[in-house]
């Protein structure tokens, strides 16, 4: 963070909200947020899960349409009714699932839907090239631009995006975690693309959970918390616990999410370890993914499997979990070898996954939270195959409390809930089962601070309760809350630490992610 | 798990007035979508009602309903599959392979009985070929089944090896279409008992649920734990199964077994469940509507019968009936209309109001 990145900005006002206000099924997701951003700023956006960032972010994007409220884009009132209103308008989305079109090429995708032709008819091949290189250059990126999307990294596809909103006269980027999928060199590659974007005078609208990312890179934060602006920060004069405590409503000293953002020494999760063995792995693999892992994993013991992405670390959780199939070593529990078959062994022996990716693997969206949480379980509830409901929202409404879950009802369909709500809901599905084995697959990843730190409480309540815990981790910060720390890289453990071993930077891990 | 897990309350909207007004309204939009299918089977009762005198008598109605039931029973079926993300364009062949092996096992001189549970078996059987080219296979459904309404067509034709068998025996015919048990007409109550029970399987059972889950979303239901092979197979075979129970209907009605029979009816039990407002994706949907979309379409049909239009400009019409349907049950079209109304009623109030 340099003094120069802070004073970016004019003093034109480009975009201001006033007293926006959007109700959704009984909740009110925005109760009247108000700010401005000055142009060719990047102004960043916090709040928990439920704070209302999503919903600002689809009325902005003209994807939802406010109850009150207005928007001004350069002093101009708006009104967006659709998407493409948004755009016309110059304000562009970009969203963490990337919306190009994977087999058309990168020149295709840049000029989707207003192709440059010859005479009105034929597409002009060779200019849409010319201009799709000319896009890129401004977001410093140089691709053969009549590849397929598909043959580009994450990094690379975001460029493409952003060259293509640049493209159709962006004035306004709104960036929605842009960074969640992204390897740490890539990130810093985007943030001196972001900055450039600045100053030729595009204003960035930053949505990240990632405090130390809002301040390397932001010159102002506006913080929502429950549906209103709680706090309106200037980068320059502030300090990240200064955001949290807006986003969170109350004082994060001492907490663990606190630590971790101060680079203190990390608390443990874990309650101390037994001796006893709980799950062993011998030369586990699996083609191409994993190879040669071997270790002890101790009952009461939360283990820590750390990586950089793609390193190895969600597939071994997999393996463990029986969620994929192992191709070489082998499994014992309990000091007895086992085969999963299918996630279902591995349930029927006391073992729950928190699986990375929520949408897709995580829940079923048109079901209610009372069915999702005792999916895994139904037999519990039910005779003869046919389930007690009473019984059923009776323990879904003990795990919506005991979780500090926002529900409006245990029949509120999944999908309408925010992420770290649906994390937990996940989360219940086990402890309703009274899992003993729970492993978590990037168990915070797109979970804001207030529910993370839900969640490392929660898992540190299971461990407590005598449960064994592994958490499969790309974050540094998580890695180093466990109780020990195996290090993959592709595909390897490459190192195991101690969590006494580990400095409160978490160097040791670093140095061994590659 | 420890008392400090326990955070603030679950915060629910506060500000009592405004809130109640919303939740009634949202109440409402909930409740219009899923009753609308009723409202518009009314409406078109009631048009059927002035437009033609025929048309609300009992025996009319007594028709319309023994001509719905055979489709009505494979609109549950397939209300099944569809819920899990599936499709079954099977269903029409082997209702006609089943008219055609209850007609030969009758010829036969097997009973009754015998016949109706070999043919049941055989159906139930095709439907679990489906599913094991399903799962197996991992065949998509759509292909799947094509594949197999080819086949059973064939394999129907070729053991009935005449154009048509015909059916002599009275206990069949009594148990499927003269006969009446409490007051009604067999089929009536044949398709009465498949929907209830599937209405209950599908609400207040784990197998029921499972499908919801697997159609909602695949993986989730598989990390989860739940059989999703078995209850695929089990899905696929129970459609073969009322897939033949709706052909011993039809070949009781028709008093023959030919391979001829059900030309189509694939499609009108897609149209129906689909109407009724179930999603191709899975996951949504309930068999009572799917069988209230037959209805719908059962009784235009009945009623442009009864004006005398004939049959092309039905088709086209029936056509219409299943987009608008649709366009009103899963595309949102109920609340875009109503928010269309209201956006028009607000202005105008807004200025009245200036």
């Amino acid at each position: 963070m340099s003094a120069d990145d802070i004073r970016r900005g004019s003093d034109i006002e480009e975009l201001r909200i006033e007293g926006l206000t959007k109700g959704y099924l009984g909740v009110q997701a925005l109760k009247g947020v108000s700010f401005s951003v000055k142009r060719g700023s990047i102004h960043a956006l916090a709040g928990q899960n439920g704070a209302g960032k999503s919903t600002l972010v689809k009325i902005l994007s003209g994807a939802e349409i406010p109850d009150g409220g207005s928007i001004f884009l350069g002093g101009e009132l708006m009104r967006f009714r659709e998407p493409t209103d948004a755009q016309k308008a110059g304000i562009h989305t970009i969203y963490q699932e990337l919306s190009l079109v994977p087999s058309l090429s990168v020149a295709e995708n840049i000029f989707l839907g207003q192709l440059p032709t010859r005479g009105g008819t034929v597409v002009h091949w060779g200019e849409m090239q010319i201009q799709a290189r000319a896009a890129l250059a401004r977001v410093g990126f140089d691709l053969d631009v009549r590849l397929p999307v598909s043959s580009f990294s994450v990094a690379e596809q975001q460029a493409i995006e952003l060259a293509k909103a640049l493209h159709k006269d962006a004035r306004v980027l709104l960036l929605d975690e842009p960074t969640s999928t992204l390897p740490l060199p890539d990130v810093d590659r985007l943030f001196t693309v972001l900055r450039r974007l600045a100053d030729q005078g595009v204003t960035l609208l930053y949505i990240s959970h990632r405090m130390d990312e809002l301040y390397s890179l932001c010159d102002a934060v506006t913080v929502l918390r429950d549906g209103i602006t709680a706090a309106d920060l200037k980068t320059a004069d502030t300090k990240p616990a200064d955001v949290v405590t807006a986003m969170v409503g109350k004082s994060l000293e001492g907490s663990i999410a606190d630590a971790a953002l101060r680079g203190e020494r990390s608390p443990r999760l874990g309650a101390g370890r037994s001796e006893k063995v709980l799950m062993s792995a011998h030369e586990l693999g699996e083609e191409g993914r994993v190879s040669n892992v071997s270790f002890d994993l101790f009952e009461g013991e939360v283990l820590g499997i750390a990586g950089l992405i793609g390193s190895g670390q969600s597939e071994l959780a997999g393996l463990l979990a029986g969620a994929r199939k192992r191709t070489a070593g082998v499994i014992k529990l309990d000091a007895r070898g086992v085969v999963f078959k299918s996630p279902r062994d591995a349930i029927r022996r006391g073992i729950g996954l928190l699986p990375q990716d929520r949408k897709s693997q995580g829940f079923i969206p048109d079901m209610g939270v009372a069915g999702n949480i005792t999916l895994a379980s139904m037999s519990m509830f039910s005779r003869l195959g046919v389930i007690n409901g009473k019984a059923e929202r009776r323990a879904a409404r003990d795990m919506v409390e005991r979780l500090g879950m926002k529900v409006a009802s245990v029949g509120q369909p999944m999908k309408t809930l925010s992420g770290g709500t649906q994390q937990k809901g996940i989360l219940a599905r086990w402890l309703v089962r009274s899992a003993r084995l729970l492993i978590c697959d990037e168990p915070t990843r797109g979970v804001d601070v207030g529910a993370k730190e839900d969640m490392y409480e929660l898992i540190r309540d299971f461990a407590r309760e005598g449960g064994t815990v592994i958490i499969a981790s790309s974050e540094i910060t998580e890695a180093m809350m466990c109780d020990r720390v195996l290090v993959m890289a592709r595909g390897r453990v490459v190192a195991e630490f101690d969590h006494d071993d580990i400095d409160p930077q978490g160097q040791a891990i670093l140095e061994r992610f590659a | 798990m420890s008392n400090n897990t326990l955070k603030a309350p679950v915060r629910l909207p506060a500000d009592g007035a405004s809130g109640a007004r919303t939740n009634s309204r949202d109440t409402f939009k909930r409740i219009l979508p899923k009753s609308y299918l009723v409202l518009v089977l009314i409406s078109i009762i009631i048009i059927g009602y002035y437009v033609s005198e025929d048309f609300l008598t009992v025996r009319n109605a007594e028709n319309v309903i023994a001509a719905a039931s055979i489709v009505a029973v494979l609109a549950v079926g397939q209300f099944f599959v569809i819920v899990t993300g599936g499709i079954d364009l099977s269903v029409g062949s082997i209702l006609a392979m089943s008219t055609v092996i209850v007609a030969l096992t009758l010829q036969a001189g097997l009973g009754a009985g015998i016949s109706v549970a070999v043919t049941l078996a055989c159906c139930g059987f095709a439907g679990l070929i489906n599913g094991l080219l399903v799962v197996w296979l991992r065949i998509p459904p759509f292909i799947a089944t094509l594949a197999m309404m080819s086949a059973i067509k064939g394999f129907s034709y070729i053991i009935q090896s005449t154009s048509l068998i015909q059916i002599f025996n009275d206990t069949f015919i009594d148990l499927f279409s003269r006969g009446t048990s409490l007051g009604l007409r067999n089929p009536v109550m044949i398709f009465l008992v498949v929907a209830i029970v599937a209405a209950l399987v599908a609400k207040f059972t784990t197998f029921g649920r499972s499908l919801y889950a697997i159609g909602g979303n695949p993986e989730a239901a598989r990390l989860s734990g739940l059989p999703v092979h078995r209850n695929l197979l089990i899905t696929y075979t129970l459609s073969g199964l009322l897939a033949g129970l709706a052909g011993l209907i039809a070949a009781s009605q028709l008093r023959q077994g030919s391979s001829l029979i059900g030309m189509g009816y694939e499609l009108d039990a897609i149209a129906a469940v689909v109407v009724g407002g179930a999603s191709l994706m899975g996951g949504k949907g309930d068999p009572i509507s799917a069988v209230i979309g037959v209805f719908v379409l059962a009784t235009i049909i009945n009623i442009m019968n009864l004006v005398g239009i004939s049959s092309e400009p039905q088709l086209v019409i029936k056509g219409a009936v299943i987009i608008v349907a649709v366009f009103l049950s899963s595309a949102g079209g109920v609340q875009r209309i109503s928010g269309f109304f209201s956006k028009q009623f607000g202005r105008r109030t807004a200025a009245v109001a200036k």
